[in-house]
């Protein structure tokens, strides 16, 4: 037997197969890819059809195609071994199958044509212990604290330590020297707990947990792939995330809003925002795409990130089989598929929010009012009749620009992204709009087992249904889920925010013990099955886990009981790299330059150069060059608040280990790489924040000494030692010299644009001038405005902003 | 946490006690846990080195390196393709049968028929090994560009190069491992392309730019010069070591030191390598740098460039040439394009034998999916081109352990399906993974509780290809 490579998420041992996992991983393939065509579902040539072991039974105009266990007499192999005159797929012998193909064939018709009507029902290699996450969470006991399952024996960190870390960890943001030095005056044992109280209560503290939340749904405001779309009312959802947290909403209530808000809390604006989380992902239907295949990556896509966010358990595997390592069987799969299977795309008007920051609204629909009747202008300027003219691709051009503007357009209005129980209105990203039955009409389509995951041989039909392993394994009981229109996600989404659901508290427990430890209880926050890591203490993770059911699902709480163990104040504490929103705002706040206007639509901050300009490739043309915001109060926002473009991440977000916006993200890496130091020491970006810290500096206090020694306090949260202060004073000295010798570099004049398109029509390649954005430039801070010793000073903030005490947090 | 000393600590006592060898010992030491210290492969292998060209938009293996006579006779001849709901609305309705409006000329001892704009190309075609049975799953650019790249149709995987330079290291410890010298615009699907995936960052693709500065944030902005900035890093390296000193058992700070100091060696080495100036004009000339044509011209230099990269030990280039997608005016389209990479492609051939790179560099010719033989037919009868084909398309390879000289696989004789030695497009990654010593089965990643490889699910060499 030919070596076997298995068509499964992991490779098998290489051993025999059994007759199931031999057709799904070496007949069903050939089937659909190589006879289905001609004899099919949709054509069945000679009245065969190949898509069913009957219609293999049944045969054709020939007669039966297989006779189970007789490989020699079955016209199948007769026909692709070219036996008997007969030869398919047609075209003479070069067109005969693979030699070890045909092998299979006659193994699989030997062996009695095996064809599962579910995917092979294979055995599990978990043993008990991989239950655990399974398994009930242990009954809580008030009495027990953190610490009593920690036991550290640590001394406890100094104030200073304290304040930075407790900061970072609930804000995302440095303290100010101010609040430093208030936190160490009070000498009340109170204290640490008023700190607590005070940074969750902070606007700024949703502003932080809400990017972890956004981490894992794989926020973005744009829809990836070819055209990557804007999603021009995202920008709701994640204002929605972050009000959620701050106001410590139940998390039970945050899940059903998120799975079901539509259904559950009909005439509840926010819900209708919530429910945005399942359209999260990356998604793109056009032209080229088919239509089954882009409807059912939806649906696999909902099915496993809702489970992996919620629940802590990958299905991406039970897909195509019984999961290996989890007790998922296939028909679990897509029975939680089935959930989703009534799930349409919706964009219905919504007021805006009081809640909702709609400020820069007005200014920001004119805006790209402007650039698109300016598109539409220009459009018209050019001849659309020739397509092979360089005229026509400056045509293409533009309307694809005005085909961008006009989804941009909405960003302004009061719409939600969201979707519906049947059909609402057909609307899609940007692309060729959907089209549904009326409501009346409507029947969600049938979700049937896909074995190894083909769509075109679909097999059982299944009812929408919950895993059934918690029922097996967790004592936690299964539901009916209606198989209605409306209804299925409500039923599934009270399924899971259960206090009775062993996963749902156990995850969300252990994702908020990893925001403040950098490493969850478990390991792998989105694998809670046998691969992930294994809790390093299961009591605690239960013990958290009831204490945030105890709390009535509130978060905050949570933190509090973290913040307030010795373990998290000890001295022991693994240091981390501020990640790379962090850094971007402590960037942004020890200068002075940071703005904490909250939530609106997505701003653009200043990105390179070089990527800004750099031409943008959507199908079929280009689109416009990536424009700044252009007050300096728009692009000084907190990072949480720039645009996501799937295709155009910010590259200094990039380079620190943002996120992929194409994958959830479970846990930041933190990885040093040189191109950091790029980032950080030759960027224009730090560049102008360091000359904007020095000139923030000179206002805020009168002598060099004070400077440097506030510029210690901004940065580090800790006065400078005084050799510290030594050098710092040697290298502004010396840098005075400097700039007093070498003037600053002369403004750089704005160049013009110029974009090549190559046509895919004609191949030839043709300029084209981007013209500048309307808007006014507000310009930042620039060192020709400024004097040597500020520039000298710059010197010194760059270096402090580079230095490695200011990026790490103890 | 345990205190011990730092590497620093010891390299900055060096002088003082510490022998030569003793530092060497523990400066290999040190090496030998990096992330891309030199490591061995899983079996011995010629190729060290990788230069993939990836031909963005999909060329035509019809139009190129897979002639289909029988399309002449076909040409024009009507057909209705069934609505069908697994097909896209593109390539449903009516169609029509389309000729090649290319000459073709028989080329080396093989006597390969490839496209008669192929002029230099027909000089090297008895060093590389073509390949037609390859088979794709994605008609839809992105996701047939992830698929080739990354192994999976959705971004966010671990690029080829990604996955090579985590399993080999790399030689160069001045350079990134894996570099990608990309077009002016970036391909459909960006920088997910060569992405690190889940893989550390270290792996990750760094483009090195056609304008401007070739590394982001390279060159530092206007007034900094070398002489302030070096001041600079003397106060940040006091910093560095006040800092140092308070935090004695916090090993990472020396890591993010040395990026520092990895960062200004790469600043230092990286203009000699993109200056091309330094070529002789014969092998300029070689790659059509310089010539009339601006997008050989172009592209020419990307080649050349890779070769630079390779023989400074980096051991992963993506070249990319883009514009392949002819839906209409194919003979215009395909016909720039052909002249565009016909110089380069067979000059960076020419000059990777002539320095003797070709034995241990692997190089690789693909597309993200091949062409249709039938088109929709849009505006008139002389504007026809051909759509996306998954089923059929034409690839080459050639350098180490390339069986070269042959044609493996076949596609139908109007070239609408690959039909014989067919592979998945797994198979191809496992195959250019072997060609590199690594196996697919072995070279895996834990992630997320799962242990994920470039193949996703496994898949099988393509012995035909090996020499």
């Amino acid at each position: 037997m030919s070596r076997l490579f298995p068509l499964l998420c992991i490779a098998l041992p290489l051993a025999a197969q059994s007759g199931d996992e031999l057709f799904l991983q070496k007949i069903q393939p050939v089937l659909v890819r190589d006879c289905q065509g001609c004899h099919g579902p949709t054509q069945a040539l000679s009245k065969l059809t190949v898509s069913s072991r009957n219609g293999l039974l049944q045969g054709g105009a020939r007669g039966a195609a297989i006779l189970p266990n007789q490989p020699d007499q079955s016209l199948l192999l007769q026909v692709l071994e070219g036996r008997n005159g007969l030869q398919m797929p047609p075209g003479g012998p070069k067109q005969k199958l693979p030699q070890e193909t045909i092998a299979a064939f006659r193994e699989w018709i030997a062996a009695g044509a095996v064809w599962p009507t579910r995917p092979a029902e294979t055995k599990w290699s978990y043993k008990d212990e991989d239950l655990w996450a399974l398994r009930p969470v242990r009954p809580f006991d008030p009495a027990k604290t953190i610490d009593a399952f920690l036991k550290t024996a640590d001394p406890r960190a100094d104030r200073r330590t304290l304040i930075r870390r407790a900061t970072f960890d609930l804000t995302g943001l440095p303290p100010t020297p101010e609040e430093v030095n208030a936190f160490l005056a009070d000498k009340s044992p109170q204290a640490w707990d008023k700190l607590i109280d005070r940074l969750l209560a902070s606007p700024r503290y949703g502003e932080r947990f809400g990017r972890h939340w956004l981490d894992v749904v794989r926020y973005a405001d744009s829809s990836g792939y070819s055209n990557d779309f804007e999603r021009p009312n995202a920008w709701r959802y994640r204002d929605y995330v972050i009000r959620s947290f701050n106001q410590d909403k139940p998390y039970d209530q945050f899940i059903r809003e998120q799975i079901a808000g539509d259904e559950l809390y009909p005439g509840n604006p926010e819900a209708l925002i919530a429910t945005g989380f399942l359209r999260s992902g990356p998604w793109e239907h056009t032209a080229m795409s088919v239509e089954a295949v882009t409807r059912q990556l939806f649906l696999d896509d909902v099915a496993h990130n809702t489970v992996s966010t919620f629940l802590g358990l990958t299905l991406g595997c039970a897909k195509c089989h019984d999961h290996k390592f989890d007790p998922i069987p296939t028909k679990d799969y897509y029975r939680v598929q089935a959930v989703f299977a009534s799930t349409e795309f919706a964009r219905p008007k919504l007021p805006f929010l009081p809640a909702e920051n709609t400020a820069d609204l007005p200014a920001g629909a004119a805006h790209i009012q402007a650039l698109y009747d300016r598109t539409l202008a220009s459009m018209k300027e050019f001849r659309r009749d020739h397509p092979a003219s360089e005229e026509y691709e400056e045509f293409k051009l533009y309307r694809k620009h005005s085909q961008l503007y006009k989804e941009s357009l909405n960003r302004f209005q009061p719409l939600a992204f969201t979707v519906s129980s049947g059909p609402l209105d057909g609307q899609t990203d940007g692309g060729p709009t959907l089209k549904y039955p009326p409501m009346a009409e409507y029947r969600p389509a049938p979700v049937h087992i896909l074995p190894g995951g083909n769509i075109q041989s679909p097999a059982e039909a299944v009812t929408p249904g919950v895993l059934s392993a918690l029922e097996k394994a967790g004592q936690y009981p299964a539901i009916e889920i209606p198989n209605t229109v409306a209804g299925r996600r409500s039923a599934f989404a009270r399924w899971i925010a259960n206090a009775r659901n062993p996963l749902t508290a156990r995850v969300m427990a252990n994702r908020i013990w990893q925001t403040h430890f950098g490493e969850g209880i478990a390991g792998d926050p989105s694998n809670f099955g046998k691969m992930g890591k294994k809790p390093i203490n299961s009591e605690l993770l239960d013990w958290l886990a009831g204490a945030l059911i105890q709390n009535g699902w509130r978060i905050k709480p949570i933190h509090r009981l973290i913040l307030q163990s010795a373990a998290y104040q000890s001295t022991n504490f693994q240091p981390r790299r501020l990640e790379a929103e962090a850094l971007r705002d402590s960037l942004l706040a020890v200068s002075g330059e940071l703005n904490l206007e909250a939530g609106g639509p997505g701003v653009f901050p200043q990105i390179n150069e070089d990527v800004a300009r750099q031409p943008q490739h959507r199908m079929g043309s280009l689109a416009p060059a990536y424009a700044p915001s252009p007050l300096r109060r728009q692009r000084n926002r907190r990072t949480i608040y720039t645009f996501q473009q799937r295709s155009l991440p910010d590259p200094l977000v990039e380079v620190f280990n943002g996120p992929t916006l194409d994958l959830s993200c479970e846990r930041r890496e933190a990885s040093t790489v040189p191109t950091q130091a790029f980032g950080l020491l030759n960027s224009q970006f730090t560049n102008d924040l360091a000359l904007a810290m020095a000139a923030r500096l000179e206002k805020e206090a009168p002598t060099l000494n004070a400077r440097l020694r506030r510029a210690f306090e901004l940065a580090f949260n800790r006065p400078a030692e005084p050799a510290e202060l030594q050098a710092a004073t040697r290298h502004f000295n010396r840098m005075l010299a400097f700039h007093k010798t070498n003037p600053p570099p002369s403004k750089a004049k704005p160049q013009p644009l110029v974009h090549k398109i190559t046509s895919e029509l004609t191949g030839e390649t043709s300029e084209f001038v981007q013209a500048p954005d309307p808007a006014p430039y507000e310009p930042n801070l620039h060192p020709s405005d400024v004097g040597p010793a500020t520039r000298a000073l710059s010197d010194v903030t760059l270096m402090l902003l580079n230095a490695n005490e200011f990026v790490y947090v103890y | 946490m345990s205190i011990k000393h730092s590497r620093r600590d010891l390299l900055f006592s060096a002088g003082m006690g510490l022998g030569t060898v003793a530092l060497n010992a523990l400066l290999a030491e040190q090496a030998n846990a990096g992330p891309l210290t030199p490591k061995t492969p899983h079996h011995p292998a010629k190729a060290k080195h990788c230069i993939f060209l990836l031909m963005e938009g999909g060329p035509s293996h019809i139009d190129t390196f897979d002639p289909k006579p029988k399309l002449a006779q076909l040409h024009m001849t009507r057909f209705a393709k069934q609505q069908n709901k697994f097909e896209a609305n593109m390539n449903t309705g009516e169609r029509y049968y389309v000729k090649s409006p290319f000459k073709f000329r028989r080329a080396g001892k093989m006597g390969i028929e490839i496209n008669s704009l192929l002029e230099s190309f027909s000089e090297v075609v008895d060093d590389c090994c073509f390949y037609r049975g390859l088979k794709g799953d994605s008609v839809n650019h992105p996701t047939a560009l992830y698929h080739l790249n990354t192994g999976n149709q959705f971004g966010g995987d671990p690029a080829l190069g990604a996955w090579a330079s985590y399993g080999l290291g790399t030689v160069n410890q001045n350079l990134p491992s894996f570099l990608v010298l990309p077009d002016v615009a970036y391909p459909q699907g960006g920088a997910a392309n060569w992405s690190n995936g889940f893989l550390p960052a270290y792996y990750q693709g760094t483009p090195l730019r056609p304008e401007g500065a070739p590394i982001l944030d390279m060159a530092p902005p206007p007034g900094m010069t070398k002489e302030r900035q070096q001041a600079n890093l003397g106060f940040w390296k006091e910093l560095n070591q006040f800092h140092r000193a308070r935090r004695p058992d916090h090993a990472e700070l020396d890591a993010r030191l040395e990026s520092y100091e990895l960062a200004f060696r790469m600043q230092a080495e990286m203009p000699g390598i993109v200056d091309l100036e330094k070529e002789s004009p014969a092998t300029l000339a070689m790659y059509g740098i310089g010539g009339p044509n601006k997008d050989a011209d172009a592209l020419g230099r990307r080649c050349l460039l890779a070769r630079r990269l390779v023989e400074k030990g980096v051991r992963f280039v993506q070249v990319i040439a883009m514009g392949w997608d002819s839906h209409d005016y194919i003979d215009k389209a395909h016909g720039s394009r052909l002249r565009a990479i016909d110089k380069p492609i067979s000059g960076l051939l020419k000059d990777l034998k002539r320095t003797g790179l070709l034995d241990d560099t692997l190089v690789v010719w693909a597309g993200e999916f091949g062409r249709s033989p039938d088109n929709g037919i849009r505006r008139g009868s002389q504007a026809w081109g051909r759509d996306h084909n998954a089923n059929a398309m034409s690839m080459w390879l050639a350098g180490g352990g390339v069986k070269a000289g042959n044609i493996i696989g076949a596609t139908d004789e109007v070239g609408g399906m690959a039909v014989e030695n067919v592979h998945p497009l797994r198979d191809l990654h496992v195959t250019l993974l072997h060609l590199l010593g690594l196996d697919d089965s072995k070279l895996r990643y834990l992630h997320a509780g799962r242990e994920k490889q470039l193949s996703q699910v496994g898949g099988q060499v393509i012995r035909e290809l090996l020499a």
